[in-house]
């Protein structure tokens, strides 16, 4: 063995002079210079690849497990106090499920706030800025605004473009269903329309008060250019029954 | 770059290898775990909500 690796280093040390394409200490100052810049350029397109990787794949990854972990402590928390009634809302781990059909995604736990922090936990949040959402549970007219990730981070809402008019938007708490309708769809609008998200959204239609509800995410996908904003309205509400049996539009 | 650090690293071809493999691994965690969450939202790829800023 010994000897065998001793001919080897002989032998390539006498190969080393013989051979004038390498290049040990002798590379002049430009040529490592610009050998150096192109492993630089490598290194960075490397690096940005990793960050696609990252930003579609690996966030996903880690929302969607944080969104099943709080996810189960909601359910947890909601069979644990079953005989105390409807008790005061906590909104601290999140308020409810809400089921979208046609985005093909099962459900999505809906928490407080619309900030990074809360987004990238793979849930939705529903607004509290720049203009509040009215919860449900409340039973007062307005609207019940929601936001999501369309891509990375859980993509919540990254079929929002499956939705049509007519679609089925289901709102899942403690005790009840609100099953809303899909009455308009906004495919594009500058992110500073913060007229979307009022109490009665105009822009879709509407001058009345009612029970509206409005998903926004981004668009196009990959992109945070504009915004895609959809509107339903609340069809009825139905009571959770023991088996938690779920309205006919979610069977 | 690459090949100062190959010829610095200790052991025969494969050692050297696998500690190359060992120093990747440990870059890429540092990128997913710490760099890029970082950078991420300073970059406009992930705006979902509609806001006055």
């Amino acid at each position: 063995m010994n000897v065998a690796a001793t001919t080897d280093d002989t032998a390539e040390q006498t190969d080393t002079p013989a051979s004038p394409p390498e290049r040990p200490r002798g590379t002049g100052p430009i040529a490592t210079a610009v050998s150096l810049f192109g492993e630089l350029l490598i290194t960075a397109g490397l690096i940005l690849g990793l960050f696609v990787v990252y930003s579609l794949w690996w966030t996903n990854v880690v929302a969607d497990r944080t969104a099943d972990k709080q996810a189960d402590k909601v359910r947890n928390n909601w069979s644990k106090d079953k005989d105390t009634g409807p008790g005061a809302l906590d909104t601290k781990d999140g308020i409810g499920f809400l089921h979208v059909p046609a985005m093909k995604n099962g459900e999505v736990l809906v928490e407080k706030g619309t900030g990074t922090d809360v987004l990238n936990d793979g849930v939705a949040g529903y607004y509290t800025d720049p203009v509040k959402a009215v919860l449900p549970t409340t039973g007062k007219t307005g609207n019940f605004t929601l936001a999501a990730h369309r891509d990375g981070h859980g993509a919540k809402f990254h079929n929002i473009d499956k939705l049509r008019k007519g679609d089925p938007i289901v709102f899942e708490t403690k005790d009840k269903w609100y099953v809303y309708k899909v009455y308009d769809i906004l495919p594009e609008t500058s992110k500073y329309n913060v007229k979307t998200l009022a109490q009665i959204p105009v822009e879709s239609g509407k001058k009345k008060a009612g029970h509206y509800i409005t998903l926004t995410t981004c668009t196009p996908v990959y992109t945070s250019r504009y915004r895609y904003v959809v509107w339903g309205e609340l069809v009825r509400v139905d009571k959770v029954d023991s088996a938690r049996t779920p309205p006919k539009e979610l069977r | 770059m690459y090949g100062w650090i190959w010829r610095h690293l200790p052991g025969n071809a494969w050692v050297k290898a696998l500690i190359s493999l060992v120093l990747a691994l440990a870059v890429v965690y540092i990128l997913f775990q710490y760099v890029f969450p970082w950078a991420e939202p300073l970059l406009p790829f992930n705006d979902v909500t509609v806001d006055n800023q």
